[in-house]
């Protein structure tokens, strides 16, 4: 057993059990059975995390740090009237005074359940465990979470902030359900903020479940500082013509793994799944994406572009499954790599899996470096080296960019992403 | 205001450039023709600075400095303008910035502050007025969706616009019809000036109706084989580009 696995079960025994016990440990003990993921298991094959393993890890502080932080991104501006909620190391900062909204209801995971264990039981299954051993841990030793009701339209956003404070030494579980009742919509953006040099390993999951026609617009946002891991795990279950337009933007982190498995059971759910995923000096960035069609005239788009400067490493493996009789199954995936740096290294793999016969489903996945014609173009027009660069980088970047209704959030990203590009200032000039 | 002398460069590692001399003064519009393969293009793209393409002998000076030893958008912000033949889409990057970009980057480069923002939407206007271009295009990205007489269109306009002291076009009149190769030629003459030069390279005399040039040259194998006036273009139209390598060979 390494360290960090023995840090955990000494956690474990040391928590005094709640209401969620039972689940809690069946959890527990097949994380224990089946250890820490390595580089033998497929879907964890690039990401290294011996380092990791290594290590002994203690809970992080519930009270620690949750100031503001300079990495913190202007996702939502003032006049948009969001309702924001803080996790701090995964705990949930309930105030009183969160004013009450039209169409959502704020409730403590842990409270909840307490009350009713059986609304929150189809929130705790897991499909695939071996695939989903962070998950276990996070089930096992979550402190409390989120669980957002979204029972109308919601008509602002709803930002998390998960605030990663303390030390390298300790670990925080966040965990979020985002349940939309029939006909329901909102806008969530998961805000990852990690504070300390290295911050506390984060390993967050969030669980969102759409009901008939319901609609959502979720962002999770990595942008923390070289000293942050990040592990995170993000499930959807969609019910009949509901949309979810998902967006994974990874500006920052030395190491982020982000998962996001989506299940399109019933006729009609459509998933528009867009990732940004940018790598730089020497990070670590490893996005894997599983979508499955479980019901036929279901429709899912991936679209990722990822960009690796420096000695950083970009992963983008995605699935399509498309289950039997799923027919009428419509499935894109546009996976488009851009290499900034002769030591900068991406790899991407889209996968199709087809078990259904009247299907479509197309898959496209290239990496190369900035085009010498584009390039040749701008210099031509007097627009010097750098900034050339940083525009076409940008104009590569475009169709996830685009993509979002938030044009804060985009506004915001955008700007971040300008500072990590050379010649930014004549950039934010620029556009 | 231009001189080339004895240039030669490859591409990929082949010879396409073999000696070229040519002097262009200031007030002077050139035509340079010349059948497909006899390197006009490479000649344009060389004298803006395309990296890939390797100038193996030569020189060439543009208002006395050496051209060779400026990197593209030194040339670019010094004066020279290379009209492309097929302008490259850029999805994702704004016309109109681009255009702001360089004029900004040419006035910096001549210690003149940045353009207005207020002036220029007005100047963009009054060009695209000009060239009979639509509003589309400002919200647009880089030549994107453009057809073939739009790119060739905003290529003139984008010259109008930066007002070089040397503009090379390279076949901006190919895949152009009757009304937007006039409204092109319109665009070309109104440059005219005792202070500037154009160099127009044709594969058409058709171009040289509308503009009128001061001396013609064809370009064959690499080499400038003929030069003449006006009534080159015309002969050239009349008895083919075998006339003129015949020519060569005897």
């Amino acid at each position: 057993m390494n360290a960090a696995l023995r840090s955990f079960e000494t956690q474990w025994r040391a928590r005094s059990p709640d209401a969620l016990q039972p689940i809690r440990e069946q959890a527990m003990q097949r994380f224990l059975e089946l250890g820490l993921p390595s580089l033998r298991d497929e879907s964890w094959r690039y990401t290294d995390l011996r380092s990791v393993a290594a290590q002994s890890f203690a809970a992080a502080a519930c009270e620690a740090g949750g100031a503001a932080d300079a990495s913190e991104l202007a996702l939502v501006d003032a006049q948009q009237h969001a309702t924001t909620l803080t996790m701090i190391n995964g705990c949930p900062l309930l105030k009183a005074d969160i004013p009450a909204i039209k169409g959502l209801e704020i409730n403590s995971i842990r409270e909840l359940y307490k009350q009713d264990s059986q609304a929150l039981a189809r929130f705790f299954e897991v499909a695939s465990d071996a695939d989903q051993r962070w998950l276990l841990l996070n089930t096992a030793l979550f402190i409390d979470g989120l669980y957002l009701k979204i029972t109308g339209p919601v008509a602002t956003p709803i930002v998390i902030r998960h605030m990663a404070s303390g030390d390298g030494a300790q670990a925080a579980h966040p965990r979020i359900i985002i349940d939309a009742s029939a006909g329901a919509s909102a806008v969530v953006i998961e805000h990852h903020i990690a504070q300390g040099d290295p911050s506390p390993l984060t390993n967050s999951h969030t669980h969102i479940a759409l009901a008939r026609a319901a609609q959502l617009e979720h962002y999770r946002v990595f942008a923390s500082g070289a000293g942050a891991t990040h592990l995170d795990s993000l499930d959807i279950h969609q019910a009949e013509d509901s949309q979810c337009r998902q967006f994974t933007i990874t500006l920052g982190g030395g190491l982020v793994r982000s998962s996001l498995e989506a299940r399109l059971n019933q006729r009609g759910a459509s998933l528009d799944s867009y990732s940004l995923l940018v790598g730089h000096q020497d990070r670590h960035v490893d996005c894997v994406n599983i979508v499955t069609h479980a019901a036929p005239d279901t429709r899912s788009r991936q679209t990722a572009r990822a960009i690796a400067g420096d000695q950083s490493r970009v992963i983008f493996n995605s699935k399509v499954i498309v289950n039997k009789g799923a027919n009428g199954s419509d499935s894109k995936q546009s996976c488009r790599g851009l290499l900034l740096s002769p030591s900068a290294e991406i790899d991407t793999r889209p996968q199709l899996e087809i078990h259904a016969d009247e299907v479509k489903c197309a898959h496209g996945a290239t990496t190369g470096r900035l085009d010498p014609d584009m390039l040749f173009y701008l210099l031509s027009r007097g627009i010097d080296r750098e900034t050339a660069q940083s525009l076409l980088v940008f104009a590569f970047l475009a169709d996830v960019l685009t993509g979002m209704s938030m044009s804060s959030a985009r506004s915001a990203i955008e700007s971040a992403l300008i500072s990590q590009l050379p010649d930014s200032q004549i950039l934010r000039n620029f556009r | 205001m231009l001189e080339i002398s004895d240039l030669t460069a490859r591409v990929a590692g082949k010879d396409i450039l073999n000696g070229v001399n040519l002097k262009v003064n200031a007030g002077e519009v050139h035509a340079i023709m010349g059948p497909n393969g006899s390197g006009k293009s490479t000649l344009a793209q060389v004298l803006a600075g395309r990296e890939d393409y390797e100038v193996t002998r030569g020189t060439v000076t543009f208002e006395g400095r050496d051209l060779l030893a400026m990197r593209a958008e030194e040339r670019a912000r010094a004066g020279l303008f290379l009209g492309f033949q097929y302008p490259v889409e850029i999805p994702g990057v704004n016309n109109v910035y681009l255009l702001k970009a360089a004029l900004n980057a040419k006035r910096k480069a001549a210690g003149e502050p940045e353009v207005d923002a207020y002036d220029f939407l007005a100047l963009i206007r009054q060009k695209m007025k000009f060239m009979q271009m639509s509003e589309a295009f400002l919200s647009r990205g880089v030549n994107e969706g453009f057809s073939g007489g739009e790119k060739k269109r905003n290529e003139v306009l984008q010259m109008l616009v930066l007002e070089p002291k040397l503009a090379i076009l390279d076949e901006t009149d190919s895949g152009l019809d009757i009304d937007a190769l006039k409204v092109v030629s319109k665009g070309v003459n109104s440059l005219r000036d005792p202070k500037r030069a154009v160099v127009l390279v044709t594969h058409y005399q058709r171009l040289l109706d509308y503009v009128i040039p001061d001396q013609v040259h064809v370009l064959s194998g690499g080499r400038i084989v003929k030069s003449g006036d006006k009534s080159l273009a015309q002969e050239l139209e009349r008895r083919g580009y075998d006339w003129v390598m015949g020519a060569q060979v005897a």
